[in-house]
């Protein structure tokens, strides 16, 4: 570990001092860091939580003067006054990793953007090499730098890359030995400069200027209150309050605003020195492919044409073909004989055995599953949704979808986390903090749990639903989204909190590169195999104690009444039901097994199949909901989906009964 | 002159009429008086009984008098009109007082008692040219902030064309247009941040892309979409 509290001199840092230094990655959202970072470390990326926060941060090593170094990727940023957790999480470290080399990746072709974190940067007192990259993309568009200017204006340290083309990403390494503070220092109004003083002094030397955390607290800034408290009385921090309070009586805009708009001009002059614009005419295929994605008419049809091909792609490929694949050959043939013959032959104890390979066992159930049935299907969305994500279509889909969305109280941003929902609820439920207020998260995170079937029971689900009409999948779909859209009205109309502004920045439209997707879909398999085989194993444990202690037929049998009287299903799908809490599309199995069978009817195969999309979250995504919300919220939302799922399959069978509907 | 203007908390349409100050000269007492009487009609209501409470001092009495005399309304029965003097006159007052509340209150972001009080002061001095100006660079605003309807002048009238307003708000602004930005004016400051770090701030140059289905603008190289009441709230100068 490295050493805490020592100062850091003003002039220069002794680059060679420690082996532990590392590399940071620091930048605005799609310039291309994940490229870079990616050249850097090779193919070996931990992708972790930042302690305390569900925000990812990528780790690698690379050599560097013939050590290993850890390479840090923080989130894309827009700013360093945060004002998301992305951008809290980047500024803290920033603030607390001492002495690592840093790298600012900026896009070429919005200098102006770039330039806004550098003086941020310079303003911290950090050293900091300026990565202009996507010069090419610069170049298509007219846009010229004039780096020598650019240098003396900033002292920055600036090279230009092409990183999808690895063009001049060696020289990073190379310049990393030079580091030194930009002078793209700003003054501000009077005021504000007494201010940012009087504060500057109450704060400790820390690994960033007191300078910049003054104009950091000055904005306002909440996220240092835990930093703040841990180093300073409570007076002083009142002090520091009183002082912005008053100084913020002065000014009829924000403090923060103002701050932004200094930079904003002086970064503006530099830019007007530096760059040479010769507007193009031509409009290229990728703005305008970007355009008609979003268009009213034509963004719809492209639409339509992507959910086809992620219909195919996972939905038919994925869960039809690969599943089929490792279930029946993989795992049918090879594996599971292969266990239960070794096991058979190696445990003596019945009830080991069982474990292992019995009817709820471990290998048998959780790992078939967890391998055979979700992975290939995962695997193929995770690929689809890189694919989408690196394009840069995913953000113009949330375009598209604002208006759905705003009617029933939330805004665009939140078809993300419901597309991935369709994926994986447990993993989408961690993606809900890409919305900015907690109202809007809870709701969506609601909205997941309650109705949004994941790709493996979509894929139960269709093919219990293939040997009906269409009509079947139009009433299902329809009353399962009526439920979704009905309760996504009430809690956006009932909740209290602010709803979040929809301000999404949509980058250009790209060729995705492969090789960045494919590394992006292992981390994100690595993570699947991590966080949900764990709770594959545990839900089928839990089954196996219930079934041999005898729980399970207790239960089943404390639930018939409800499943048979208000449900009107046969006793034998309480089972279904309670696996169903487990795994939802191990419920849903449950009910395939028993349609197949011939024992439910076709009215009663949609009331199991409304009501089993609507159940209780799976325990994986409960846990994950308990995590990020607490277990007052999650009580609450599993709760209120019960009552929901139930209520609305025993209406939706009284329905069909009493207008004595056939499907 | 004293006049007994009554306890009510002055607002353009809500309840009394009045400014809450004592009005100086005759002049500024008609005006007021115009004032009431063009906001009882738009509350259907014009009874001489209302006018009579309002300006119940021997004072007022005589300068509701005068103003019978001088036309500018009349009584038929218990009801009050006004006489075509006094419509005109009335009008442009009620138009002085709303253009400045919408002025005050969005654009410098004065309270709305704060933009009362001046609207009340302002309403007596801005001369036509400076209304119309006003007019105009608000965008020719049809309502005020209230939602009750600002008497159209003949800057309002005038073929878009010749007058574009100074300043509107960027939906006015045709899709691939470009503007310079004024000024954001927004109650929520977290919004401000946020578009300031994309770049999006007093000075820049902006252009909207599209409005439907959802508002996406540009400024440089950036693109983003926004919600439609996001460039409702910000104000540009077409360049
Ligand atoms: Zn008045
Ligand atoms: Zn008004
Ligand atoms: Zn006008």
């Amino acid at each position: 570990m490295r050493k805490r509290g020592k100062n850091r001199g003003m002039e220069s840092k002794d680059i060679n001092r420690k082996s532990t230094k590392k590399i940071i990655l620091v930048g605005n959202p799609n310039v291309g860091k994940s490229v870079v970072f990616n050249y850097l470390t090779g193919k070996y990326v931990v992708v972790s939580n930042y302690p305390g926060t569900t925000v990812e941060v990528s780790h690698g090593t690379t050599k560097w003067r013939g050590k290993n170094i850890t390479v840090l990727d923080t989130p894309g940023v827009n700013s360093l006054l945060p004002t998301s957790e992305d951008e809290i999480v980047t500024r803290n470290i920033l603030l607390n990793e001492k002495d690592a080399l840093i790298v600012q990746v900026a896009d070429a072709k919005n200098l102006r953007r770039s330039l806004l974190i550098s003086s941020q940067l310079s303003e911290m007192g950090l050293p900091f090499l300026l990565v202009l990259n996507m010069e090419d993309e610069a170049r298509e568009r007219g846009i010229k730098i004039n780096y020598q200017e650019l240098y003396s204006l900033t002292d920055a340290r600036v090279i230009s890359t092409v990183a999808t083309q690895k063009k001049n990403l060696e020289k990073i390494t190379e310049e990393l030995g030079d580091l030194r503070e930009a002078t793209l220092n700003i003054s501000y109004p009077p005021a504000l400069e007494e201010a940012i003083s009087q504060i500057a002094e109450f704060l400790p030397e820390e690994n960033i200027s007191p300078r910049s955390i003054a104009i950091m607290l000055l904005s306002g800034d909440k996220s240092l209150k835990r930093w703040l408290h841990a180093r300073l009385p409570e007076s002083r921090i009142n002090e520091i309050e009183a002082i912005r309070r008053s100084c913020q009586a002065g000014f009829d805009q924000p403090i923060s605003y103002l701050i932004n708009q200094v930079r904003l001009e002086k970064v503006d002059e530099i830019v007007r020195l530096v760059t040479m614009i010769k507007p193009i005419k031509r409009k290229r295929l990728s703005t305008r492919i970007g355009e008609l994605s979003v268009h009213p008419f034509w963004g719809v049809v492209i639409l339509i044409g992507v959910v086809y091909l992620l219909y195919q792609v996972i939905g038919v490929f994925g869960a039809g073909v690969a599943v089929d694949f490792m279930e029946k050959t993989v795992f049918g043939e090879y594996i599971n004989p292969f266990f239960m013959r070794w096991t058979g032959r190696l445990v003596p104890m019945a009830w080991l055995r069982d474990l292992l390979v019995g009817q709820y066992g471990l290998l048998t159930m959780a790992m078939t599953y967890a391998f055979a049935l979700i992975l290939p299907i995962i695997t193929f969305f995770f690929i689809a949704f890189g694919l989408m994500e690196d394009s840069g279509y995913l953000p113009r889909l949330a375009v598209m979808s604002n208006k759905i969305f705003r009617l029933i109280g939330l805004n665009g941003k939140a078809i993300l986390p419901m597309i991935l929902g369709l994926g994986c609820a447990t993993m989408a439920t961690l993606t809900t903090r890409i919305l900015e207020s907690k109202r809007d998260r809870i709701i969506v995170t609601l909205l997941l749990a309650l109705g949004v079937p994941c790709s493996a029971q979509m894929a139960v689900i269709f093919g219990m639903l293939s040997g009906f009409s269409p009509m079947m999948v139009v009433l299902w779909a329809g009353v399962v989204g009526l439920v979704l859209a009905v309760v996504g009205y009430l809690a956006a109309r009932y909740l209290p909190g602010e709803s979040s502004d929809f301000v999404l920045e949509l980058p250009p439209i790209r060729l995705p590169r492969i090789g960045n997707i494919l590394i992006k879909t292992l981390s994100r398999i690595e993570w699947y195999l991590k966080e949900a085989v764990p709770l594959f194993a545990l839900s089928t444990f839990i089954l196996f104690i219930m079934d041999k202690t005898g729980i399970l037929i207790n239960i089943e049998k404390g639930a018939s009444p409800l499943i048979k009287g208000v449900l009107g299903l046969p006793v034998e799908t309480t089972q279904a039901f309670l696996i169903g809490f487990l795994r939802r599309d191990y419920g849903a199995a449950g009910l395939l097994a028993l349609a197949r069978a011939h024992t439910l009817s076709a009215e009663q195969i949609l009331v199991a199949l409304v009501t089993m999309t609507l159940f209780v979250p799976c325990l994986a995504n409960f846990l994950v909901i308990v995590k990020e919300r607490g277990w007052k919220i999650g009580a609450a939302i599993s709760g209120f989906i019960l009552t929901v799922a139930f209520t609305v399959g025993g209406l939706l069978n009284l329905i069909l009964k009493i207008t004595g509907f056939k499907i | 002159m004293q006049f007994n203007w009554g306890k009510r908390k002055p607002h353009c349409h809500i309840r009394g009429p009045f400014c809450h100050r004592e009005a100086e000269t005759r002049d500024r007492a008609i005006d007021e008086l115009l004032e009431f009487i063009w906001n009882l009609r738009e509350n259907g209501v014009s009874d001489v009984a209302d006018l009579q409470r309002e300006a119940s001092d021997p004072e007022a009495r005589n300068i509701l008098s005068y103003m019978e005399q001088e036309g500018l309304f009349a009584r038929e029965g218990d009801k009050v009109y006004l006489r075509e003097k006094g419509e005109e006159k009335a009008r442009e007052i009620i138009r002085r007082h709303r253009l400045t509340e919408r002025l005050l209150m969005e654009i410098f972001e004065l309270s709305e008692e704060e933009a009362e009080k001046e609207a009340c002061k302002l309403e007596h001095i801005l001369s036509p040219e400076v209304t119309d100006s006003v007019c105009t660079f608000l965008g020719h605003p049809p309502v005020c902030p209230h939602g009750k309807p600002i008497p159209p002048g003949k800057c309002c009238t005038a073929p878009e064309k010749s007058v574009k307003p100074l300043v509107m708000p960027l939906n006015d602004l045709d899709p691939g247009a470009e503007g310079r930005i004024v000024f954001i004016s927004t109650n929520f400051p977290a919004r401000l941040d946020k578009l300031s770090a994309l770049g999006v701030a007093p000075g820049s140059i902006i252009k909207v892309r599209q409005k439907k289905p959802s508002p996406i603008i540009q400024v440089g190289e950036t693109t983003v979409a926004v919600d439609p009441e996001i460039i409702h709230d910000i104000y540009v100068k077409a360049v």
